[in-house]
């Protein structure tokens, strides 16, 4: 059996994807050091944020008349004391897609059978 | 900068063609190919920058590349998974209906029981039947040793002797 030119590509293909190719340097302008940098900030506001909420929680939890509000759940919680325009983008902005939870197991060296069987048990 | 566009456009000229067949076996896909091809090459040229010269450039550009297709399959191999199909049907109606196939009905075979070898043992088998890279050259891209990468090959090749053969039966 011979090995090749069982498959083959439309014609100029190959000149046309040299050309493709070579426009990427025009096309992707790299990072500057500040977006390079921003995630770590975006990281760190993240956390600040989070401690601040933590911290609000905290004593709000603490203080003696929200005692029979126990049963709230924290989120319609921290809707109604909260700006609800703020809330609007912090639940925004932590949905998560399954893509995303995907793509997070495969960075973390989850098996793609784990994934598949933990999916199909969750919806069945 | 513009040394860097000249190293880049350096290894389009050298590296794309070359690069297109093998992604093209792997993915089993004209246009599925061109795309990861694209994906591949905006890779290269994001992390030039960063390449030392530890490497061959050679084998970095080819490491970029496998990385991203196998990175590519797994992906494809999760969301068909999540819709609760399967891949290798998937693969094998790739095969069935490529436009840009001219080969024998066994080359079609081949083709098919490609698809259904998991993605390293596939990969090993491009290189080395297709690509016709010695095994030192695809040890230095996958860093994986000679010995574990002539076993997979090996049985890469037995699947695919059983595969043609039930052709032959079937025939």
């Amino acid at each position: 059996m011979t090995k090749k030119n069982d498959i083959f590509v439309p014609e100029g293909y190959f000149q046309n994807l040299e050309q493709k190719l070579s426009r990427i340097p025009q096309k992707e302008v790299r990072p500057t050091t500040l977006q390079k940098v921003s995630p770590w900030i975006a990281y760190a506001a993240s956390l600040v944020i989070l401690a601040s909420v933590g911290g609000f929680i905290f004593r709000k939890a603490a203080e003696p008349v929200l005692q029979e509000e126990y049963s709230w759940d924290y989120l319609s919680y921290l809707s109604r004391s909260l700006d609800p325009d703020g809330m609007i983008e912090l639940e925004e902005s932590t949905e998560l897609t399954d893509e995303d939870i995907v793509n997070f197991l495969l960075a973390d060296n989850v098996s793609v059978e784990l994934i598949a069987e933990a999916n199909y048990e969750e919806n069945y | 900068m513009k040394e860097l566009e000249q190293v880049f456009n350096g290894i389009v000229k050298e590296y794309s063609e070359r690069l297109y067949w093998h992604v093209r076996r792997m993915v089993a896909s004209h246009e599925d190919a061109d795309d990861l091809l694209q994906e591949i090459f905006l890779k290269i040229w994001t992390a030039l920058p960063s390449f030392r010269g530890e490497a061959q450039l050679y084998t970095w550009v080819w490491r970029i590349a496998t990385n991203e297709t196998l990175n590519h399959l797994r992906k494809e191999r999760v969301r068909a998974a999540l819709r609760m199909q399967s891949i290798d049907a998937e693969m094998e109606r790739r095969v069935e209906g490529d436009p840009y196939f001219n080969g024998t009905e066994a080359q079609r075979e081949l083709m098919k029981g490609l698809t259904k070898l998991p993605e390293k043992q596939r990969q090993v088998f491009v290189m080395r039947w297709w690509d016709e890279l010695s095994y030192e050259e695809i040890s230095a891209i996958t860093g994986t040793s000679v010995g574990a990468l002539k076993a997979s090959y090996h049985i890469a090749q037995e699947k695919l002797k059983l595969n043609l053969s039930t052709l032959e039966v079937s025939k």
